[in-house]
């Protein structure tokens, strides 16, 4: 454990000395800071526009974050040969691949917090509300990052980092898509039978994303849906069930590659 | 004499693309490491030195073949514990200073930190860096990062190191550092196996040398004898003679800058180069035994095209 702990430091260490990391984190609470500046239809409104747009910006840098990081790691310690000063010491591939991987997540939570918090201070202080609940779907947003983490990651094994960001991309948009898109396109009796076989395979395959994405609930104080304990568990249970697929099948793959 | 590493048939292609036609980097190399000895591998830039090297560490994975290392399995985790490593010229992540590097390296070899923190100091002072042991590393040179990449090798207390190029990149003096270095090292007990382009470095520290070209071994053993065996002798003339006059056996040659006094005949033709020249009228002032400088061996073996192209 003591080797994973160790490569999760090292990609903290790693994130507060690297600019990308600040610029994500600045630029993301710069613009939230700006959203109480746009002219908004009426007061009734205006708190809930605030926490949507907050907490669609807050799911924006957070998985941006989390797919940068997770696809440039491998490749770039391949590229400098730093992995050849660790791999080399008595340590399984595995426990690099999974440390760093907890690193990610590690930094990503980090980023995350510092964003409710300005949201919640946010909030507080132009509309004298405090908003606990936002929690929860800054939760979620952490949750489909851990995904998307651990999707890109997989793909750093094999592929340079553009690659890996444009399939970690392709990824988020089928699964959000899938719980309508791709379900019409498979029950439709009027497509393509190898579209609708294609589609179907996805749709079984592939995480709802979408239904990770509370923002809007949130956003608007739960008054339609409540987001419970059992629902969040729920995710959380997903959310780890397809993290450990991908990051099992990145570990094997990782552990039969040439460095 | 026990081997502290062996490798047996060792084989390993690699893909020129994705898919591709495959290339072979080693082709069946074999060799031992005995306890207590210092070993070279040697060969010209894409010999596949760094490639043996790295099937060694578990870093690539052979096509075929087998390593053992302390008697174990290369590929398991408990060979590497007592194992030091260089890899060809070292990076880091430069925003570190050495120290936290090494107390980095130290928790993925197991270290505790209270023992760690004297070995890292002492390592520091061993290759030279003890100033410079607290600031981030980059303004480093490259012969200060190789420096470092030394310090870690050590770190774990190694009882096999395993050195790719360890002079590469330094001047003479920090050449003849490491030089005394290994040399210390191996008084007290460490095997070490080191690989090399350069002849010279080799020369001096090495009980055996493996020379490798292709993927393949050209030629093992200890220097000294693989250099006399293929020896030959310089005859040195009275005065000089014209090479348009003298008929020399084709197998002799004229040294360089010799001057037209100096030729250099085979062993085994040496009797016959004796009796031609006389023969044209030569005199003969000196025959002298000549011991092949590492270059020289090098160029009969793989031939001048393959050391120079490559090397
Ligand atoms: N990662 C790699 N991918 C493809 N070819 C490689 C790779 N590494 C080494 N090679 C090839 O294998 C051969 C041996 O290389 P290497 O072991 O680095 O030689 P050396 O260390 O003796 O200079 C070379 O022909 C080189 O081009
Ligand atoms: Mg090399």
């Amino acid at each position: 454990m003591n080797a994973v702990s160790a490569f999760a430091w090292s990609v903290l260490q790693d994130a507060l000395h690297r600019k990308v990391f600040y610029a994500i984190l600045a630029f993301s609470v710069l613009l939230m800071l700006l959203i109480p500046m746009l002219p908004s239809a009426s007061v009734g409104v205006q708190v809930d526009l605030l926490r949507e747009a907050a907490l669609g910006l807050t799911s924006i840098m957070a998985f941006l974050l989390a797919v940068i990081l997770a696809s440039t790691i491998i490749p770039a310690e391949l590229g400098r040969r730093t992995i050849y000063n660790t791999l080399s010491r008595p340590v399984r591939r595995w426990q690099y691949y999974l440390g760093k991987y907890i690193g990610i997540m590690v930094v990503v939570a980090f980023a995350l917090f510092v964003s409710l918090a300005v949201l919640l201070v946010m909030v507080g202080a132009k509309f004298g509300v405090f908003n606990p609940g936002l929690a929860k779907a800054v939760f979620t947003i952490f949750l489909e990052a851990t995904v998307l983490a651990a999707v890109a990651m997989l793909a750093s094994v094999r592929f340079s980092p553009l690659v890996c960001v444009l399939f970690t991309g392709l990824f988020y948009v089928v699964c959000h898509v899938k719980g309508d898109f791709l379900y019409r396109a498979m029950t439709d009796s009027g497509n393509h039978a190898l579209l609708r076989g294609v589609s179907g395979f996805l749709y079984y395959l592939l995480p709802n994303l979408e239904r990770m994405n509370i923002n809007e609930t949130v956003a608007h104080s739960e008054r339609v849906f409540r987001v419970g304990a059992g629902e969040l568990a729920l995710l959380a249970a997903i959310a780890l069930i397809f993290s450990c697929i991908f990051l099992y099948l990145g570990a094997w793959l990782f552990e039969r590659r040439d460095l | 004499m026990e081997a502290v590493l062996s490798v047996e048939d060792l084989w390993k292609s690699y893909a020129t693309r994705p898919g591709g036609p495959r290339r072979q980097a080693l082709s069946g190399l074999g060799f031992s490491v005995p306890r207590n000895s210092v070993v070279g591998l040697l060969g010209p830039n894409g010999a596949g030195k760094t490639t043996t090297l790295k099937c060694v560490m578990g870093l690539a994975r052979p096509d075929s073949g087998s390593i053992r290392i302390f008697g174990r399995d290369g590929g398991a985790v408990e060979a590497r514990r007592k194992v030091g490593f260089l890899p060809e010229q070292p990076y880091f992540d430069l925003y570190l200073t050495p120290r936290k590097l090494l107390l980095y390296y130290g928790r993925l070899a197991g270290m505790e930190a209270s023992a760690a923190r004297p070995r890292i100091s002492y390592l520091l002072n061993l290759v030279g860096m003890e100033d410079e042991a607290d600031i981030t590393m980059d303004k480093f040179s490259k012969g200060m990062l190789q420096r470092i990449g030394l310090a870690q090798a050590l770190l774990a207390e190694p009882e096999l190191l395993i050195l790719d190029e360890p002079s590469s990149g330094l001047d003479p003096l920090g050449k003849l550092q490491v030089r005394d270095m290994l040399k210390s090292l191996s008084s007290g007990g460490t095997t070490i196996l080191l690989s090399s382009h350069q002849l010279s470095e080799i020369e001096e520290i090495c009980d055996r040398v493996i020379i490798i070209h292709k993927g393949r071994e050209v030629a093992s053993g200890a220097l000294a004898e693989l250099l006399e065996e293929e020896g030959e002798c310089e005859v040195l003339l009275g005065k000089p003679v014209p090479e348009s006059m003298a008929t020399i056996p084709p197998t002799a040659s004229w040294a360089e800058g010799g001057e037209g006094k100096r030729l250099l005949v085979p062993r085994d033709d040496l009797n016959a180069a004796l009796a031609s020249l006389l023969e044209a009228g030569a005199s003969i002032a000196e025959v002298r035994s000549r011991r092949l400088s590492l270059e020289e061996f090098f160029v009969r073996r793989i031939g001048k095209q393959g050391w120079e192209v490559e090397g």
